[in-house]
This record gives structure tokens, C-alpha cells and sequence, in this order.
């Protein structure tokens, strides 16, 4: 089924066209080259394909096409011009928190969704709202660590 | 191809593809036969861009919360977040939707659509099933209110005819205060279920006034035997203990797991170990 | 600390943290051409007769009939064919492959694929196994007389299963000939490995030939050897496709499900105590290799070198087969092999222990190895073994003393609690002589006339952070600022040959060239002239020569270490189990860079964890594997071991750049011990002598009823 549709993509306004079934994830990749989102499982196990839908964080390999009529979709590309991003950025850098790099686009996304929600999490917390993010390399301490420097050096951001 | 359109569904208001009200919705459904698409988290995992989808997400019927004095009244299309994060929501089903998969998943996925997927393993759906809950379904033609036992029927079977969406959830509000809810998986985030329980237990002057048991991700369906937790229902504690041995073996002749990754027999025990620490520990609590 | 410890922004952090950094998928999937693969449904058969669907233009088929070199994978022995020519040996192995402009139409075009086979007997499991492809022994002593003049002999058995690297980024390559050239783009540990195979393959002069690493997203020992079956196998088509790019992107599932995987284990133990000490030790090691040897040879000889653990064993007979099954072949996976025998021979020792009525602690410390001492091959200890102390470290960060005591008084309540300690080593860098006979590493410097210094060397950064580390010790040696040394991913044309990135030997070998390197780049500096620095590979001088026949002499220039403690919780009616704690001490000599060290132990230690516990991997009785996907293969999330701690301890070594050795394989090798230590004192049993432990086994063992490990579960 084909379908129209209108909608918002890293702040700018976008047409599209196409099968209503089609992943957001493979329509943000190979149609307009944000490969920032990483494609780890296509079946919603990994969390490395995240973006914001409207601000809330969804697997973009399980979001039709369709349901995007009038959204606003927020991939690290867009992401990353931001202040928030830059103090989440600063705290990873300070504590080499990015290994292999795959899941970090996505684990960032969730980052950002969870300090949205709760702007000082405790450990416990931030956990949480990482764990539909696999990362085979950290063994988590070091992002989990960054994300609650984050919270402290972002004071009024989130 | 179940769809033959000539004119492309624009994502316009008053469209057909996302539409704004449940009476276009149920029109849709009832021409063109489209999938229903509520969260997609089930759905989108199968690789097929070409199915006829059709989004619920705009429609506000779908996405109602309110209670009166025997029902809380789900929207069906509420997510597991939302739910989540309603401090109005029935605890029992907070906890069962903030065990499911991740954030992510949970603030997609939503509870109708847990349901009409039909899998043994939802734990939302669990939940309803221990609780008696009811679902309205609606199509152009009427409505009808039907126990959620009548609308799970088989794995990836419902009795939702394709002119019909599943709008609301009924869950009486009478039996929610003592509960249990256990989902055993695999690790501790991103896990479906290899078992699931849920209990409801209530008693007035030593006396069982309601036992509920639950049990998913064994059968094709949720497993729910009132006539086993019958039982004890209206006896004392002690008669209970006297029952509970016999009402075990109920349990363990009624439960029969099916073959699968993890085996039927480890499924069965965890099954039973659930259900008699549940009564013992709710025994001893009356006592 | 070392001034180098002091960690820095990694230099591969912007790019990857923006989302910038370019995997090998990121480049554009439109203009090329995809491919898809036909591989065998069956474990085992003859090929009678393969007919492909009619082609649309634009698209071909590849196969046997295609190689223009040998059909042959070089790898070690080259017995892994490039495609399947009159037999397969596993499911999955590889016929052929339809490329084409639609990556759609080529998957479609590839399973429409008629292939007829005649099937054959598969042998699934090792303990059916004919074959030996590998059958080393190796010994010292008299085990003979330390058995009859023993105290008391214990005889036990232990298993292993599949482990799956899992890394997020799967498999993948784009081959292209560019000017005369075939160009090999992937995700890959070591690109001196597949520009060999794709040599041998395509029978290019190697001049012709160029393979770029591109930005790798973990890989754990996968991306070691599997790479060059696909650069063949893309290679081969890619001088088919005359000019235009060839693309394979595994999806999961195929990645799983295809590629290699830490090899099953099956080993037994017989030891001889006498006088509270381990006077012989008999072992035998089985490893499943699968279908084909690949990096079985290598990864067997790892695996019974430490098989008598951290002690001291005089009187020593080994054995270690690998066996062929018509699986997939098994490779390469962070521990090579140790991983497996560490596992039986900790829980070994603290079988003894506990039958002798001792402390299983206790009983360790009493027949450590120390310095001075003999390895297992008759090397030396020749540097400290630092055991002692990071044992006590790890006892003071996890209480482990007052928690053993308090979890050996009988429980009876639903949550039951257990603890359990395991030491290990992990030999630094190569076995034996193979860096100074087979390797031959030569690194380069190349200073522009700006004075920046660009680093040359094949060794990858799959997000272990040798970028970084190689950096810093360039910028140091020069006194230049860091920023100011430039370092690509590595790509054939510009870098010599300075080996493989795996057995942890990137930083210990290669960052010690560099360091010397840039020590001569500094004394012969000329400012604003462009200078060029090459260094080779000196072997150490004090090393036993190590003799692979007879398995004598040094076979590492020195160890690593580890301690690691692990606490457990189970619940008694769902056999579930949770890792309260997990806390260990590494000695990695001195760190190139804290952070990094400290992330790579965290790392490896939640690897351990999931081989423990919850990474299950199984084939079915045809020889399918059935997890394939992370729905059905699980690893750790972030809330499933929340405390995990680790404390570095330094013990420097002399032939490492500032004192450094080997380091990212080590911190998983000895988890598994512990976790299963944990796990029995928490049940009460002794003899849970496999991983993973499942939660229905725990359920068997907490009722009494315990009816081992399925047989089909693990081969």
C-alpha cells in the first residue's frame, strides 16, 4: 500500500512517498543517508537503529512508514547540533565510554530520552533506560557512568 | 495482494491510512479488510513493506483511560508507557507492562494491540486473563463486550472479525489488591517470556473470597481454570491447606506446556512452584 | 601510575559518537550490486546437480567454477573451500551466491535456487567425532609414579558450549577491481589475513590487491578469520562483475547463525594430590572445530597450554583434540581456547579442595605457580606472578571471606546466595614463535613537513582503542602534542604487514615497535622535511625456544593475570539466576591508557558472564543452530549486572611499550570458574561441570533431581 506523507525530519519539514509498511529504519538510511542509525537486528532486540518519534525513543526498524504522518523524527543527525548533545558527548569523551561505536548513536537517543523524562536519575535509572540498548563491548559501567555525569553537568538543560 | 487501491492514501486528515475517528476506521475495515496497526512492534518484525496497514494511532477512543465502580476502561491503544507513568492505572498491570522488553518497545507497543496479537507469551494479556477483564470490539455494524477467555482463542487467533477493532479494555476493579505477577525470562531487560504468572487472592474473616491464578507462555492460550481455583473460594484457611494438595494436582493435570526452546517440563514445575508458593504465602498471611 | 595512563578523548570518539563514523553498510547500498547467498540446508551431502532460475540481465551467479585462484581459504591449512564443490559440510555452507543491481531480486533469485543433494551420515556431536583433525600431546614428568605414590586421585569431566561473539555490527564487505585493482572493503580484525586468502582465491598478483578496514563494530575474535572467506567469496565476484562494487551485508540472523563461534568444549581431569599439593595432573581436551580447521590448530594449542591453570605441575601429561563435526567451523573468540580449559581446571581445584575438606582458596594458594618456576611446556615464570596480592584485593572489595561463611550455613529459603573465586593468566601475544617465524611485524612512521606523524600499521581498532593507545605512545616518545599524530584505519596499499589484531598482542608487540620507532624518528627529526621510519620485530632474548612439536619452552613472553570473584542469587521456584557481584583484579601491566584498560576488563568480565549464564547457543538434531537472532541468542542488557567492578594491578614487563602486555582477551577467561563456584555453593552441589548453567538444570539441582545437562544442548 502506498502512501503520502508529511512530516518532520530532523527539524525540516519532508515529503515522502512510498509503501506504507516500509521500516523508517531503511527509509533513513538508504533514502536520505542517515546512517547514523545503525542497523543491528531489524526486529526491535537491539535498540542501535533508536530515534525520537514525537521525543519518545522507538526502534526505527519497527515503526511503518505510514504512522509518520505529521511526525517529528529526531535521528543523531539532528540530534548532534544540539546543547544537550554536547554535554552528553563531553561526559562519554571524558570516560572513553565508546568502544565500537555501533549501539552509541541509539544508546545516545536513549540517553537523551531518559534524562528528558528524569532530568537526575539514580544508577538504577539510567540502567533502565539504556536496556533495550545492547553494547557487547563496556559492560555498560562507563556509559551508565557518563550519562549520570551528563545529568550533573547539564544542569537546566534536561 | 489483499489491497488493489487505484488512488494512493494521502496522510492528510480525513484519510484512510491514519484515520481520525473510529467511524472512518471501522469503515476502512469494513471495505478494504487492512491490518490494523497499533503499536507495530509486533507487526513490523515480519519483513513485508506491501501489507495494507491501517493506523490507529490518531484515533482518540483508542487512547481513553476512566474507571467507574466496576471497570477501569482501557483505550486500547495505550502504550506500556503510558500506562507506565498513570498513576491512576491498576498496579498489578503497571507492573506486568514495565516488565516488557525495554523502553523503547514499551513506548510503542501498546495494550490492544498485546492482545489481538494473540501471543501466549503477552504479559499485558496475562494480566487481563487473571483479572476476568472484558474487551469491547466495535464495527460499523454494532458492538459487543466479550470476557477476554472468548477473544484469545489459539495462538495468533482471535475472534475479532475483520470488520471489527478492539477498542476498550474492561478490567473490574473488584480482586486487584492482592496480587502476584512473575515473568520469567532470560535476563532482566529483553526478555519474552519463557514463563509467566499472575495471582489474585482475596479473603474476609479467614475466609477466601476470590483466588485467581494465570499462566502464560505455556499453551497456545493464557491458562486460566476458574473452576480449579473454585476450589478454595468460599472455604476457610484451613480447609484450604486441607485443599491445597488436591488443588495442586488440578493445576498440575490442567497445565500442559507445549514443546519449545525451554522445556514443557521445566515450564510445568516453575508453573506449579509459582502457584503453591502464591497460596501458601497468602494462607499464611489470612492466618 | 605511568604518565601514559592518563586517559585522552579517544581519537575514533567524535566520529563515532556523532554518528558520523562510516561502517562498512553506511556506504550507499543504490549503484552497486548485491549478493545473496545459497548455502546448504543440510549437514552433510553430496552436490548432484545445482539449476539456477533463469537471470534477469544485470545479474550472475557465482560459484566453485568461478575461482580464478584456488578454491581454497587460506586461513591455516586451507582446507575451508571458498564454495562448496562436490559436498557440503555444514548448514550454511556456502554453493554459491546470485549477484545483482536489487538486493531483493538476488535474495529472491537465490532461494529459487535448485540444488539436489544426495545426504549423507552427519556427525553432530564431538563424542561421535571420527576425525581428529588436530591430536597434540604434550607432558613432563612421571605422571605414572606421582598416581601410584598419590594421597588421592580425582577424575572429573566438564563441558562447554557455543559461545557467540555477537558483536552489534555484523559481517560485512564491498569488493571492487578499480583500476586494475581489487579493492576489499570491510568489517575485519586483520587485513593482512584476507589480503592473503583473497590472493590465494583469485590468483592476483598481491600487488593487485588492496583491503581496507573500515570503521568495526566489535569483534571479539569473529572478524579474525571469517573475513576471508567473504573477501574470497566477494572477491571472486567482484572480478566477475567488472567493475562495479559487490556488496554483502550479513543480516543477523545469517551472522549467527554462518560464521564462527568459540569452539564446544568437552574435557576430563585426573589429578594426583598428595601432601595438600598437585603432584600430576592428566588432562585431555576436546574441542568441537567443526567442519573445516580454520583457526582450530591455533586455538587448541592456547587452550591445552593453560589447561593445568595458574599451578605449579611437575609431573604433566596433555592431550587436546580438535574434532570434526559437520558444523559450522568454530574460530576465533576473545580467550582462544584458555577460556574453556580454565573453566574445568578452576572448578577442579575447587572440587579437591572441598573433598580434601579444605578451603578452596586455601588449597589454590598452596600450589600457585611462582616466579622462577616452570610453565606447563617447561618455559619459565620468568616474571612475577602478582596472584597473591590481587587476590587480596578482590577479597577485601567483595567481602568474600564473611560472605563464603555466611552462604555456607544451610539455606531453605526461596532466595539462595553463593560465591565463588577463580585465578587465571592469559599468555601475552602469540603462542610460541609465530611472531618471530610467522608474523614478522614491521610498523612505519611517516612525519609530513607540517611535523605531523601518521601512524602505519595493519593492527584494526574494532573499538578496543588501539588508535588511541598507538597514538599516545608515538606523541610521547616524540614530546608532540597527541593531536598531532594521525592514524587511519588501516588500508593495504599504505601500511606494511604488522600482523593480525588478536591474542592480545596489538598494544604488547605492535606499540612497542612504535614506541621504538618513534624514539628513532625523534633522534633523526629534521624539521620541515618528511621523514619516514620503518621498525621490525626483535624477538626477546631470555625466552626458552619454544618447540610446537613437543610443546616445550616458552610458548608467551609473559602472562597476564586475573582474579575474579563472582556472587550470585538464585530464586528456588523459577531456577532464575542474578549476578549480585562481579569483582576482579587485572594485572595488564602497566595501562596504556586507563580508561580504555579499565573498559576493556569491564567488557570482557560481562562476556564471562553471559558464557556463564544466559548465552545459550544449541543445534538441533540436524545441525541447525537454532539461535539465530538476539530474541533467541541473549546477552547481557545493562540492568542485568549492574555491580561490576575492577581494580587494575600493575606488575610491569619490560618487553611491553612502558611496561604493557597483553590485555583484552584476559578478563573473560576465568569468569565462567567463578561463576559456577558461586553457583554450587548457592545450590549446595558440587559437579555442576558445564556452561551455561540454565534455569531449569538449577531447578533439577535444587530438587534433587538432577538429570544433567541435556545431551542435545550442547555438542
Amino acid at each position: 500500500m502506498r502512501c503520502e506523507i508529511e512530516f518532520t525530519l530532523n527539524g525540516a519539514t519532508t515529503q515522502w512517498a512510498g509503501e506504507a509498511g516500509r521500516k523508517l529504519l531503511d527509509v533513513l538510511r538508504d533514502e536520505f543517508a542517515l546512517v547514523g542509525v545503525k542497523c543491528g537486528c531489524r526486529e526491535g532486540e537491539c535498540g542501535a537503529c533508536s530515534v525520537l518519534m514525537d521525543g519518545v525513543l522507538v526502534n526505527s526498524c519497527l515503526v511503518a512508514m505510514g504512522r509518520l504522518q505529521g511526525c517529528e523524527v529526531l535521528t543523531i543527525e539532528g540530534y548532534r547540533l544540539t546543547e544537550r548533545f554536547k554535554v552528553l558527548d563531553r561526559a562519554l569523551a571524558n570516560r572513553s565510554a565508546v568502544q565500537c561505536g555501533y549501539c552509541i548513536p541509539g544508546m545516545v537517543l536513549a540517553a537523551e530520552a531518559l534524562l528528558a523524562a528524569c532530568p537526575r536519575p539514580s544508577d538504577a535509572e539510567v540502567r533502565r533506560g539504556l536496556s533495550g540498548n545492547l553494547c557487547r563491548c563496556t559492560g555498560y559501567n562507563a556509559i551508565a557512568g557518563a550519562i549520570l555525569d551528563a545529568s550533573k553537568e547539564g544542569e537546566g538543560l534536561w | 495482494m489483499v489491497n488493489s487501491m487505484v488512488q494512493t492514501p494521502k496522510g492528510k486528515e480525513g484519510d484512510t491510512l491514519a484515520p481520525k475517528t473510529l467511524e472512518a476506521a471501522l469503515a476502512s475495515l469494513a471495505q478494504e479488510g487492512a491490518i490494523p496497526y497499533a503499536g507495530g512492534t509486533d507487526l513490523m518484525v515480519a519483513e513485508d513493506e506491501r501489507r495494507p496497514f491501517l493506523f490507529l494511532h490518531n484515533i482518540a477512543e483508542l487512547q481513553g483511560f476512566s474507571e467507574d465502580d466496576e471497570y477501569y476502561r482501557l483505550g486500547a491503544g495505550l502504550t506500556y508507557t503510558r500506562i507506565m507513568n498513570d498513576k491512576r492505572m491498576p498496579a498489578l498491570l503497571v507492573e506486568a507492562a514495565s516488565q516488557i522488553a525495554a523502553p523503547a518497545i514499551r513506548n510503542a507497543g501498546t495494550i490492544g494491540g498485546n492482545i489481538a496479537n494473540a501471543s501466549p507469551k503477552a504479559d499485558s494479556a496475562l494480566v487481563l486473563v487473571a483479572t476476568d477483564s472484558l474487551v469491547r470490539l466495535v464495527s460499523a455494524a454494532g458492538e459487543r463486550v466479550i470476557p477476554i477467555g472468548q477473544f484469545l482463542v489459539g495462538r495468533q487467533k482471535t475472534t475479532r472479525r475483520p470488520d471489527e477493532l478492539l477498542v476498550e479494555i474492561l478490567m473490574p476493579k473488584r480482586w486487584l489488591a492482592d496480587y502476584r505477577f512473575t515473568k520469567v525470562g532470560g535476563r532482566k531487560a529483553l526478555a519474552i517470556s519463557r514463563v509467566s504468572f499472575a495471582g489474585l487472592f482475596a479473603a474476609e474473616s479467614g475466609v477466601i473470597q476470590h483466588l485467581a491464578l494465570a499462566f502464560g507462555a505455556v499453551e497456545d492460550t493464557i491458562v486460566r481454570r476458574p473452576q480449579i481455583d473454585g476450589l478454595l473460594i468460599g472455604k476457610s484457611v484451613e480447609e484450604a491447606r486441607a485443599l491445597s494438595e488436591e488443588w495442586l494436582a488440578a493445576w498440575d493435570a490442567a497445565i500442559t506446556p507445549l514443546r519449545g526452546r525451554v522445556s514443557a517440563r521445566y515450564r510445568k514445575q516453575v508453573c506449579l512452584n509459582l502457584a503453591a508458593a502464591f497460596l501458601k504465602s497468602r494462607l499464611e498471611s489470612t492466618d | 601510575m605511568h604518565k601514559i595512563s592518563t586517559s585522552v578523548i579517544k581519537k575514533d570518539h567524535a566520529a563515532k559518537m556523532g554518528g558520523s563514523a562510516y561502517y562498512v553498510g553506511d556506504y550507499p547500498s543504490k549503484g552497486v550490486l548485491h549478493s545473496s547467498f545459497i548455502r546448504s540446508p543440510h549437514a552433510h551431502a553430496r552436490i548432484r546437480k545445482v539449476h539456477y532460475p533463469a537471470l534477469p540481465p544485470g545479474y550472475f551467479s557465482v560459484d566453485y567454477r568461478d575461482i580464478t585462484g584456488e578454491n581454497s581459504v587460506h586461513v591455516v591449512l586451507d582446507d575451508l573451500p571458498v564454495f562448496a564443490q562436490e559436498e557440503v559440510f555444514y548448514i550454511g555452507d556456502a554453493i554459491g551466491m546470485i549477484v545483482g543491481p536489487d538486493a531483493e531480486t538476488t535474495a529472491e533469485l537465490a532461494a529459487a535456487c535448485e540444488v539436489s543433494y544426495e545426504e549423507l551420515p552427519a556427525i553432530l556431536d564431538i563424542n561421535d567425532a571420527e576425525t581428529a583433525f588436530f591430536d597434540y600431546h604434550y607432558g613432563r614428568g612421571d605422571t605414572e609414579r606421582a598416581f601410584s605414590e598419590a594421597d588421592h586421585v580425582f577424575e572429573e569431566d566438564f563441558e562447554t558450549g557455543y559461545q557467540e561473539q555477537a558483536y552489534l555490527e555484523p559481517q560485512g564487505m564491498i569488493a571492487q577491481v578499480e583500476n586494475d585493482v581489487l579493492t576489499v572493503r570491510g568489517s575485519l580484525q586483520c587485513p593482512y589475513y584476507v589480503h592473503r586468502a583473497t590472493a590465494k582465491a583469485t590468483g592476483l598478483p598481491t600487488e593487485r590487491i588492496r583491503i581496507v578496514q573500515e570503521v568495526t563494530g566489535g569483534g571479539f575474535g569473529g572478524k579474525e578469520a571469517y573475513p576471508s572467506l567473504l573477501a574470497a567469496q566477494l572477491g571472486v565476484a567482484a572480478l566477475k562483475a567488472k567493475g562495479q562494487a559487490v556488496r554483502c551485508i550479513f543480516g543477523r540472523r545469517e551472522d549467527m547463525e554462518f560464521t564462527s563461534k568459540r569452539h564446544p568444549s568437552r574435557c576430563h581431569y585426573r589429578v594426583a594430590v598428595k601432601e595438600g599439593r598437585v603432584t600430576a595432573m592428566e588432562i585431555d581436551v576436546r574441542f568441537n572445530s567443526g567442519a573445516f580447521t580454520t583457526l582450530s590448530p591455533v586455538v587448541l594449542q592456547r587452550g591445552i597450554i593453560a589447561s593445568p591453570g595458574v599451578y605449579n605441575v611437575e609431573n604433566l601429561q596433555v592431550r587436546g583434540r580438535a574434532l570434526r563435526t559437520h558444523t559450522v567451523p568454530n574460530g576465533a573468540y576473545r580467550g582462544f581456547g584458555a577460556p574453556q580449559t580454565f573453566f574445568a581446571v578452576e572448578l577442579m581445584m575447587d572440587h579437591i579442595a572441598a573433598s580434601l575438606g579444605q578451603d578452596p582458596l586455601e588449597f589454590k594458594r598452596a600450589n600457585l605457580a611462582k616466579q622462577g618456576d616452570a610453565t606447563s611446556t617447561s618455559g619459565r615464570y620468568h616474571f612475577p606472578v602478582p596472584l597473591p596480592e590481587m587476590i587480596e584485593r578482590v577479597l577485601a572489595a567483595s567481602d568474600y571471606a564473611n560472605k563464603r561463611a555466611a552462604y555456607a550455613a544451610p539455606q531453605d529459603s526461596l532466595y539462595r546466595k553463593g560465591i565463588g573465586l577463580s585465578l587465571w593468566f592469559h599468555g601475552a601475544g602469540f603462542t610460541g614463535a609465530g611472531e618471530r617465524d610467522l608474523i614478522k611485524a614491521v610498523v612505519a612512521l611517516e612525519k609530513n613537513a607540517a611535523g605531523q606523524v601518521e601512524i602505519l600499521t595493519a593492527n584494526t581498532d574494532m573499538g578496543q582503542g588501539v588508535k588511541t593507545t598507538f597514538s599516545k605512545i608515538v606523541a610521547h616518545e616524540l614530546g608532540i602534542p597527541y593531536e598531532d599524530i594521525i592514524i587511519h584505519n588501516p588500508d593495504t596499499s599504505r601500511v606494511p604487514d604488522s600482523g593480525p589484531t588478536a591474542a592480545s598482542r596489538s598494544l604488547m608487540v605492535v606499540g612497542e615497535l612504535l614506541r621504538r620507532a618513534a624514539i628513532r624518528l625523534k633522534e633523526e627529526w629534521c624539521e620541515g622535511q618528511p621523514q619516514r621510519i620503518e621498525e621490525h620485530y626483535t624477538h626477546p632474548d631470555y625466552l626458552v625456544p619454544f618447540n610446537l612439536e613437543t610443546f616445550s619452552g616458552d610458548a608467551y613472553p609473559t602472562f597476564a593475570w586475573g582474579v575474579g570473584v563472582v556472587e550470585l542469587g538464585f530464586d528456588t521456584l523459577t531456577g532464575a539466576n542474578e549476578v549480585l557481584g562481579s569483582w576482579s583484579c587485572f594485572d595488564i601491566g602497566t595501562l596504556a591508557d586507563e580508561a580504555i584498560a579499565v573498559g576493556q576488563m569491564e567488557g570482557g568480565v560481562l562476556q564471562g558472564l553471559g558464557y556463564s549464564s544466559m548465552e545459550q547457543m544449541a543445534i538441533d538434531g540436524r545441525g541447525r543452530i537454532r539461535n539465530n537472532s538476539y530474541s533467541d541468542y541473549l546477552i547481557p542488557t545493562s540492568v542485568d549486572v549492574p555491580q561490576l567492578e575492577v581494580q587494575m594491578h600493575v606488575c610491569e614487563y619490560p618487553g611491553g611499550p612502558y611496561g604493557a602486555k597483553g590485555a583484552g582477551e584476559l578478563p573473560l577467561v576465568g569468569i565462567p570458574a567463578a561463576f559456577i563456584a558461586a553457583a554450587e555453593q548457592a545450590l549446595g552441589v558440587r559437579g555442576i561441570n558445564h556452561i551455561p548453567l540454565t534455569a531449569e538444570e538449577t531447578l533439577d539441582y535444587l530438587s534433587g533431581s538432577q538429570h544433567g545437562k541435556d545431551k542435545e544442548s550442547v555438542r
